[in-house]
C-alpha cells in the first residue's frame, strides 16, 4: 500500500524538526530515510506512527488518512514500526512480547477471556502458533520463555521487528536496526530485510545511518537535513548529490582546505 | 514437502485434537468438580461458622480478612498490573460501603423488617453487590477518564483528592433548617434546587455519625453471611487471576513496561487503562459493599470507615504481595488484616493499659503506621517486588518450557518453504 507524506510540518517550541516534507513510498519498495544526526528522521516516523500530530500537511496510507488517528490505530491500520532505542516489555518473556501485539486480532473479548469461553483458548491457541512460527524465523524460539532483557542486543532488534511483524502490517518502519551491528552482521540484516519485504509482501521504510545497509538494500532514498528535504532517488544520484555531500562531509571549500593542511602535515 | 512429511503432519494434527479434546473435557470436569465443592464449603460455613468459632470477634476478623483480599485483589488490578498508581482505594470502597448499606436497609425494610434471613439474603446481596459495583464503577469512570489520558501520576493526585472529597462531603453533610445559611436555594430552582436536593439526600447518610439503617439507632441489617463473603471472594479471585493470564492482564502488563511501545502495537493506553481503573473501582466498590453488610460486622457505616489510612492499608497489602500478583495481594490482604487485629489486641493487654496510664496519649495505632513505614521502606531496600514479585503460588510450572518444547518440536519436523536467510552469526 502506498504511504504518502505531502508538505509534512513539525515545530516543537521555535524549532522546526520536520519543515514542509513530502514524498510517497510505492507498494513493495525499500525506501530509505536518512540524513545527519537530528535531520528529522525518527520525528517523521513519530509523525507517520501518530506518537505526534503534524502541525500541517497530510499523511496517507492507501486512502486512509493517519493524522487523525492514535498511535494504536495507526497500528491496526498496517503500520508496524521499531525503535530506535529499543523498546521491548522487559518484564515480559520473549514470546509474550509478540502475544501482545495479538490484542488487536484476538476475537475473544475481556468478557470471554474472564469466563475462559471456547475463543479465548482457539485465540490464544491461534496466535501462540502464530507467535512461535515467527520467532522461529527470527531464529529466536529457543528464548521463548526467557525475559527479553536476557536477549544480546543485536536478538533484542530482531525481537522488535519480530513483534512489529505480528500486526502483518502492510508497512515496516525500521528505525537504525543496523544501529550497534558490525559488518557481517549488517550484511545479514540486508538480506533478511529483502528476505521480509519478498516473503511479506511488505513495503519497508528505513532510517539508517549505516550506508553499507542504505546503500545495499534501499530502492529509493530521501535526504532529511534539519527538518528539510535535501535530495531524492536512487542510490547513485543520492550518492553523488552536492547536496548530500555537505550536508554529511561540509563544505567542499573547507575540505580542500582540510585535504591541502593534512597533506602539508604529512609532507 | 514431500507428501511423508504431510501424513505426519495430518496425524500429528489429529492426535493434537484428540489430546486438546480430552483435555478440554478433564479441564471442564476439573472445574466443575472444583466450583461444586467451593460452593458446598461456602454454604456448609454459611450455617457451621458460627458454632465452629464461637467468638464473634474471630469470625468478624476472619470474614474481614476475606473482603480485604478483595481490596487487595482490586487495587492489584490498576496498581500491579497496570502501573497505575491509586492512592483513594478507600474512596470506592466508601461508595460501595454506603450504597450497599442503604440498599439493604431499604430492601430490608420493604420485606417488613424482621428477621435477617439466609432465603433474602439471595435478593438483598446480589442487588447490593450490583449496585456497589454499578455506582463505584460509575465514578471510577468519572474519576479514571480525564486523568489516564494524561500521561504520568495525575492518577494518584486525582485518587486521593476523589477519596478525601467523597469522605468530607458524607462527613460534613447536614439536614438544612431555616437558619442554614443558603437556606433559600431550597426554593431555587433549576441548578440551585438540584444541588439542594442532593444535599438533602447526603445528609440523610448520617454525617460523622454514620448511616444506621433507615430507622435511626435501627442498624444496617447483615445480610452478608459467610457464604456471600467467602464465596464471592473466591469467584472474583478467580477472575482476578483470569484476567491476569489472558490476553488482557499480558496488554497491561505492556502497557506498564512501555507505553509508546504498546501503542505502537495495537494497544490503546487510554482504554487499558480506564477499563481497568473501572475494573479495579468495581472490585473496591464490591469489597466495601460486603464489609458493610457483612454478618458479625458492625450494623453502622461510617465515613471515617474510609479515611487514607484505609487506601494506605490497600497499597501495603497489594506492595507487601507483590505487585502484580494475584495470589500476593491475596496474601498482603490476609497478613494486613491481622497484623491490624493483633496491634488491637496488644493494645487491649494489661501491659499496654498500664503504660497507657503512665504516658497520656500512647497510641499504638499511631504506632501502627510507623512499623508499616518501616517495613515498607525495608521492603522497598531488601526486595523491591514484595513478597512474590509478580510471580504466583500454584502457577502451572509445566506451562513455563512448553513454548520452547512446542518450537523444538515444529524445527525437528521438516521446515516449511522460505525458510529465512541464515543472518548474522549468532
Amino acid at each position: 500500500m502506498k504511504l504518502l507524506l505531502e508538505g509534512v510540518t513539525k515545530t516543537f517550541g521555535g524549532l522546526r524538526a520536520v519543515g514542509d516534507v513530502s514524498f510517497s513510498v510505492e507498494n513493495g519498495a525499500i525506501f530509505g530515510l536518512i540524513g545527519p544526526n537530528g535531520a528529522g528522521k525518527t520525528t517523521v516516523f513519530n509523525l507517520v506512527t501518530g506518537v505526534y500530530k503534524p502541525d500541517e500537511g497530510k499523511i496517507t496510507l492507501g486512502k486512509k488518512d493517519l493524522v487523525p488517528l492514535k498511535p494504536a490505530e495507526i497500528a491496526a491500520a498496517g503500520v508496524g514500526r521499531t525503535f530506535q532505542n529499543i523498546r521491548l516489555f522487559g518484564q515480559l518473556t520473549v514470546l509474550e512480547n509478540l502475544l501482545v501485539a495479538c490484542e488487536l486480532q484476538k476475537k475473544a473479548g475481556l468478557a470471554a477471556s474472564l469466563l475462559r469461553l471456547g475463543a479465548h483458548y482457539s485465540d490464544e491457541r491461534t496466535m501462540r502458533a502464530r507467535a512461535l512460527e515467527l520467532l522461529r524465523v527470527f531464529d529466536l524460539a529457543d528464548a521463548a520463555d526467557e525475559p527479553s532483557t536476557s536477549l544480546s542486543y543485536g536478538n533484542q532488534r530482531r525481537l522488535e521487528i519480530a513483534r512489529a511483524m505480528m500486526l502483518s502490517p502492510k508497512v515496516l518502519l525500521l528505525d537504525e536496526p543496523a544501529a550497534g551491528m558490525n559488518y557481517g552482521e549488517a550484511e545479514g540484516l540486508k538480506t533478511q530485510i529483502r528476505w521480509l519485504r519478498d516473503e511479506f509482501k511488505l513495503t519497508v521504510v528505513l532510517v539508517e545511518h549505516n550506508m553499507q545497509v542504505v546503500m545495499g538494500v534501499c530502492e529509493d532514498i530521501h535526504v532529511l537535513d534539519h527538518g528539510e528535504t535535501i535530495a531524492h532517488g536512487t542510490p547513485d544520484v543520492v550518492q553523488k548529490h552536492p547536496k548530500v555531500l555537505a550536508a554529511y562531509l561540509g563544505e567542499e571549500d573547507e575540505e580542500a582546505e582540510a585535504d591541502a593542511s593534512s597533506a602539508e602535515e604529512t609532507a | 514437502m514431500s507428501s511423508e512429511g504431510k501424513d505426519k503432519d495430518k496425524a500429528a494434527a489429529g492426535a493434537g485434537d484428540r489430546a486438546d479434546g480430552d483435555a478440554a473435557r478433564a479441564k471442564t470436569a476439573k472445574r466443575a468438580a472444583f466450583a461444586v465443592g467451593a460452593f458446598g464449603l461456602v454454604l456448609l460455613l454459611d450455617f457451621q461458622l458460627a458454632s465452629l468459632i464461637p467468638d464473634s470477634s474471630i469470625r468478624q476478623l476472619l470474614m474481614l480478612a476475606a473482603c480485604n483480599v478483595l481490596v487487595a485483589l482490586s487495587l492489584n488490578v490498576i496498581n500491579g498490573m497496570a502501573g497505575q498508581f491509586s492512592i483513594g482505594h478507600a474512596g470506592f470502597m466508601g461508595l460501595g460501603g454506603y450504597t450497599s448499606a442503604v440498599v439493604a436497609s431499604q430492601l430490608h425494610a420493604s420485606f417488613g423488617g424482621g428477621e435477617v434471613t439466609f432465603a433474602r439474603s439471595f435478593i438483598v446481596v446480589p442487588v447490593c453487590v450490583l449496585c456497589s459495583a454499578g455506582f463505584a464503577g460509575l465514578f471510577g469512570l468519572l474519576v479514571g477518564l480525564p486523568s489516564l489520558r494524561l500521561k504520568g501520576d495525575y492518577l494518584a493526585i486525582v485518587t486521593l483528592g476523589f477519596a478525601e472529597i467523597f469522605r468530607l462531603v458524607i462527613a460534613t453533610a447536614r439536614e438544612a433548617t431555616d437558619e442554614t445559611p443558603g437556606h433559600a436555594w431550597a426554593a431555587v430552582r433549576g441548578i440551585g434546587g438540584f444541588f439542594h436536593a442532593i444535599g438533602v439526600s447526603i445528609s440523610a447518610l448520617g454525617g460523622q455519625n454514620g448511616y444506621q439503617g433507615v430507622n435511626p439507632n435501627e442498624g444496617v441489617p447483615l445480610y452478608a453471611g459467610p457464604f456471600w463473603v467467602f464465596g464471592l471472594t473466591l469467584v472474583l479471585g478467580v477472575l482476578a487471576w483470569r484476567l491476569k493470564f489472558s490476553g488482557w492482564g499480558r496488554a497491561l502488563r505492556a502497557l506498564r513496561e512501555d507505553e509508546i511501545a504498546a501503542a505502537a502495537v495495537g494497544v490503546d493506553p487510554t482504554r487499558y487503562k480506564v477499563t481497568s481503573f473501572v475494573i479495579s473501582s468495581m472490585g473496591a466498590g464490591i469489597a466495601g459493599g460486603l464489609m458493610a453488610i457483612m454478618r458479625d460486622g458492625t450494623p453502622v457505616v461510617n465515613p471515617d470507615n474510609y479515611n487514607f489510612q484505609v487506601s494506605f492499608d490497600a497499597i501495603t497489602m497489594v506492595i507487601l504481595g507483590g505487585s502484580g500478583s494475584v495470589s500476593g495481594a491475596a496474601i498482603g490482604g490476609v497478613l494486613i488484616t491481622f497484623t491490624i487485629k493483633a496491634i488491637e489486641l496488644v493494645q487491649g493487654t494489661a501491659f499496654v493499659l498500664d503504660l497507657k496510664r503512665q504516658f497520656d496519649g500512647l497510641d499504638l495505632n499511631a504506632l501502627r503506621m510507623m512499623v508499616y513505614a518501616s517495613v515498607l521502606v525495608a521492603l522497598m531496600v531488601l526486595r523491591p517486588e514484595g513478597l512474590l514479585g509478580e510471580r504466583e503460588l500454584f502457577s502451572k510450572k509445566g506451562r513455563k518450557p512448553k513454548a520452547k518444547a512446542e518450537a523444538k518440536a515444529k524445527k525437528d519436523d521438516d521446515a516449511p518453504k522460505g525458510d529465512p536467510p541464515e543472518g548474522e552469526a549468532s
